[in-house]
């Protein structure tokens, strides 16, 4: 795999900061700005694409396809604004570095890693859109990400593979160390956050994986309860919300813990997984991006001084419908594809945590449709001037839901390569927990 | 044979175009969408047709051999139990897409409702041909959504309330539905129908319900519980009724949809996996159970509604009540033949009930008193009509049963109790006839006594031939009777106490029309009371699942403001 991921790394970083300097000389021009920046994400993409036509099928191939969709859905989604700018700038710089994580090698990845985990807490200081007690959490929890990082380059197996496994779970949201992710999701700017919301899963993923498949039983049991209770408590968090942001982040920590628990249990790849991992980031960046076009229009409300969309906005009301469908588990969407592929996987035990896991899946429908009543339905306010989505907040939603569609409707088109040559499980390391 | 998919993805692509073109087609998107629904009742029929003559179509968009891998798989298996579920859903769905046709035309979202309409026929259509149990999950899980979104109304806040209710609860049925779907996926490897009866046949498993306990259970049990579970909410059973009485706000043509068409997809589930229920005696018990106690309180909450659209509703909860009953008592092709015959029956009435309710505002005087009013005197003749009615054509009935239709009563309990229900509904028709003084001459009292027994013993023709048209083979349908045999003791006192009910209630009626007093101790009449109440309030179901909810949320919230901050 690694001969695989180290060709297109230059060029790919290269064009994400290039970009990026290039984007600072549009500054000006906010427009111009934005379509340099669409044009970039998409010149990575293509790489991406022509690189692996190269190289033939690859697991975990399509979940890099989807991260410069991804930006670019969530670019395009922005209205050209100037406030806007910095946060497509810090978009390009995330996917950069994300990428980079995930085609090099491990020293590289480590340090792109850093980077990532470092800029995400300033950019948490800088926007500053939480309380303090969550800022702070959300800060800390980066902070230990990145001193796990550095004892697990000084430190020899098992201990640096169980800080690798602390940072990957700062990552991929592990309880108790969602604090990062939930504070990313909910802090930052709209396009930022949804962006993140598969960006950030994706690296845990990919890094899990490396560690997973030869952990002590120990390590596993405690991430297997780790995860149950994340499901749960990411289930209770999300019902209590009063913002629409916290509820998204914390449905999203109770949807990543049960891929945690699939993971502990099958202890390997699985095209099921990684369906799941993008459908649900994906689906939490088009909810992100949906919420986000109502604070652009009418600032950041209270959802309970805002409801009765449905009639004077229809379009939204029509898309923010089929992702809450979607974000539900229900078919045709990818959710329910990459769940039911995970439940009706041979390898999964049966056992009471399965009871939690289905569980997590009944309260997501709950808090999501009760969220899609407060916004949608009653009465709406007639002294707001109210306005549907633009073409562009359309085009990025309705390409977000193709793709869900597209994935709930044959997975295996997309992540099940019919020979694949360079596997995650060919790239297992398996000397990592020994002395 | 690849038209028969023509059948369900007419609906749809007419759903679509409507979806799409609504807003120019206006009022025209009905031209769109009845066309399609009245081509794919015909489809339905010339496959029923076919099937009947040539045997199931099986079309599968996926490999066999690779069941368990990575793909969802589509297919259609179409034998005559979906046949003649196509042939129903497609006929009350062109009535009612008729009828909205003007019934709706002024409304806001008239496309919308059109287009919404279509694709329920389509899901309905794909979940009774689906080619195996996740495709049937996948349809299932879908037509909760549709209709949550057809029985809501965003501008009216009774109805969301009503329509968050129904999804929750559809959504619970729908999780362990899911959970069956998943252990029996686990333990015989398949999701395919014949294959998975097949294995569970073959492979009986016993599952511990706690590790390391003694406590034990069958997997077919604990798979056909799961997914009996799933079958209740779809088909309001108690306790999951509850949402089916406040979907009340829907349009009209909806309620004729929903008691119609959606709230049978329990008795269809059931049948399409009678095999496997019939290798669980205990489930079939309990089916039983859950169907007799819903056919009792849906019956009792509806004698005590003074709505018309909720005396419906809960009419409906009763009727699911007995086709879940007789499910329970092994006689799945009966329950197909009642859903069929309920959801005719109650498509014509809940789209009359619009028009009752509308002449009513306009009438103060609709309906119209009797001046005789119901109380007086009864005829010797209206008493020997009774009589006759009661006890001796049961009688007759009973013998040309065991004689002429050589049913074995002795053996099969089910019958027996089909015979009991024939009995109790032909003597509630005479007790509400009488009560009504319509028996007024010889002539009028023998042509009633006639129409009663050609009525029953069409119907039990009808329903004999019509179990043989569904499970042709005899040994099947005795197996299944087998199967749910109840305890012997358990059946003779059920047999015996209705008799003694509807002895005791014919005993009433005749002391009370002859002005006598009968002594009713205190507490029965406080129990009486006391039950009328319960009754008035839903048995405070719903107040006890909200309080429920409201409890899970207050506990929730402590916990968060107790340590907010921590693991934020």
């Amino acid at each position: 795999m690694m001969e695989f991921w180290t060709d297109p790394l230059p060029v790919l970083i290269a064009t994400a900061f290039l970009g990026t300097v290039v984007g600072l000389f549009l500054w000006p021009r906010p427009r111009m700005l934005k379509i340099w920046m669409l044009l970039v994400t998409l010149a990575i993409l293509l790489t991406l694409i022509a690189v692996s036509r190269r190289a033939g099928p690859a697991a975990g191939m399509p979940l890099l396809y989807l991260l410069p969709l991804a930006a670019f859905v969530s670019l395009l989604a922005q209205p050209a604004q100037e406030e806007s700018r910095i946060s497509w700038l810090m978009t390009l710089i995330l996917l950069g570095l994300g990428l980079g994580f995930l085609v090099s090698e491990r020293s590289l990845g480590l340090m792109l890693l850093v980077s990532l985990l470092a800029l995400l807490s300033l950019l948490l200081y800088r926007y500053k859109k939480l309380s303090r007690p969550q800022l702070w959490w959300g800060v800390g929890i980066y902070g230990l990400g990145i001193g796990c990082l550095v004892v697990s380059l000084v430190a020899a197996p098992p201990i640096s593979s169980v800080a690798l496994l602390l940072t990957y779970s700062v990552l991929l949201p592990l309880f108790p160390f969602h604090g990062g992710y939930v504070a990313a999701l909910a802090g930052l700017p709209g396009n930022v956050s949804a962006f993140l919301a598969l960006l950030l899963p994706t690296m845990g993923f990919h890094g899990v994986l490396t560690l997973i498949p030869d952990a002590p039983v120990g390590i596993m049991h405690t991430l297997l309860i780790l995860a149950v209770s994340g499901a749960l408590y990411g289930s209770a968090k999300a019902m209590v919300q009063c913002r629409v942001v916290n509820t998204l982040a914390y449905a999203s920590l109770a949807f990543f813990s049960i891929l945690w628990w699939y993971l502990t249990t099958t202890l390997t790849y699985t095209p099921q997984a990684a369906v799941y991992l993008s459908a649900v980031g994906l689906v939490t960046g088009g909810l992100f991006l949906t919420w986000h076009s109502v604070q652009v229009r009418y600032g950041d409300v209270d959802v309970n001084r805002i409801g009765g969309l449905a009639r004077p906005m229809p379009q939204f009301a029509t898309l923010l419908s089929l992702l809450v469908m979607a974000a539900m588990g229900l078919p045709p969407f990818g959710v329910f594809s990459g769940y039911m592929g995970m439940l009706l996987n041979p390898s999964i035990a049966l056992s009471g945590f399965l009871l939690v896991i289905m569980v997590t899946w009944l309260a997501a429908s709950w808090y999501f449709l009760s969220l899609l009543q407060r916004i949608l339905f009653g009465r709406h306010r007639q002294d707001i001037r109210y306005e549907d989505l633009r073409h562009t907040e359309t085009a990025s939603l309705l390409i977000i839901l193709l793709i869900l569609v597209a994935i709930g409707i044959v997975p295996a088109r997309f992540f099940e390569a019919e020979t694949p040559t360079h596997g995650y499980g060919t790239a297992m390391e398996s000397n990592l927990w020994k002395k | 044979m690849l038209y028969v998919i023509l059948v369900p993805l007419l609906p749809l692509l007419a759903a679509l175009v409507i979806w799409i073109a609504g807003r120019h087609l206006r009022e025209r998107s009905a031209k769109v969408g009845a066309p399609a629904v009245v081509a794919a009742f015909l489809g339905a029929v010339v496959t029923l047709v076919v099937v009947s003559s040539n045997g199931p179509i099986n079309i599968r968009f996926y490999d066999l051999a690779s069941g368990t891998s990575f793909r969802l798989p589509m297919g259609f298996y179409i034998d005559r139990l979906s046949a003649v579920m196509m042939v129903l859903i497609t006929g009350v769905s062109t009535i009612i897409y008729l009828f909205s046709m003007r019934y709706m035309q002024q409304e806001r979202g008239y496309s919308r409702f059109l287009a919404l309409l279509a694709v329920t026929t389509f899901v309905l259509l794909c979940m009774v041909s689906s080619a195996n149990l996740l495709m049937l999950f996948i349809f299932w899980q879908l037509l909760s959504w549709l209709l949550y979104l057809l029985s809501h109304n965003y501008s009216h806040p009774a109805t969301m309330e009503g329509a968050f209710k129904t999804y929750t609860l559809l959504r619970v049925g729908d999780v362990v539905f899911l959970s069956g779907i998943v252990l029996a996926h686990a333990l015989y490897g398949t999701l395919e129908f014949q294959e998975l009866f097949i294995r569970a046949t073959e492979a009986p498993i016993t599952l511990s319900l706690w590790p390391g306990s003694s406590l034990e259970i069958s997997a077919v049990t604990a798979i056909t519980l799961l997914i009996f579970i799933g079958a209740m909410s779809k088909s309001a059973q108690f306790p999951l009724h509850i949402w089916l009485p406040d979907a009340l706000y829907a349009p009209t043509p909806v309620h004729a949809l929903l008691h119609a068409g959606i709230i049978n997809a329990g008795g269809f589930l059931l049948n399409r996996l009678a095999p496997l229920y019939g290798l669980s005696p205990t489930t079939l018990h309990v089916v039983f159970g859950i169907g007799t106690l819903t056919a009792f309180l849906g019956a009792c909450m509806m004698l005590i509604q003074n709505d018309i659209k909720k005396t419906l509703g809960y009419s409906t909860i009763g009727q699911m009540g007995y086709m879940i009953m007789e499910c329970g008592l092994g006689a799945f092709a009966l329950a197909i033949f009642h859903l069929i015959a309920h959801g005719l029956f109650k498509a014509t009435v809940f789209l009359n009930c619009g028009n009752v309710i509308h002449k009513a505002r306009q009438e103060p005087n609709f309906p119209p008193e009797d001046p005789a009013g119901e109380g007086g005197e009864f005829s010797r003749l209206t008493w020997l009509t009774g009589f006759i009615t009661t006890l001796i054509l049961p009688l007759i009935i009973l013998l040309t049963t065991h004689g002429i239709l050589r049913i074995p009563l002795g053996d099969s309990q089910g019958a027996v109790i089909f015979l009991f229900f024939t009995w109790v509904t032909s003597s509630q028709a005479i007790l509400t006839l009488t009560r009504l003084r319509a028996v007024a001459s010889w002539k009028v009292a023998a042509a009633m006594l006639l129409t009663l027994l050609v009525v029953v013993f069409t119907y039990l023709l009808a329903a004999v031939n019509f179990t043989y048209f569904l499970y042709p083979d005899p040994d099947e349908v005795a197996h299944y009777f087998q199967a749910a045999a109840l305890p012997g003791w358990l059946f003779d006192c059920l047999v015996a106490a209705t008799t003694v009910l509807i002895t005791l209630g014919w005993f009433f009626i005749y002391a009370n029309a002859h002005g006598r007093t009968i002594r009713i101790p205190q507490w029965v009449e406080m129990l009486r009371v006391r039950l009328y109440v319960l009754f008035m309030n839903r048995l405070y179901l719903d107040a006890l699942y909200l309080r429920l909810g409201y409890g899970l949320m207050r506990a929730v919230h402590r916990l968060d403001k107790r340590y907010v901050g921590w693991l934020s």
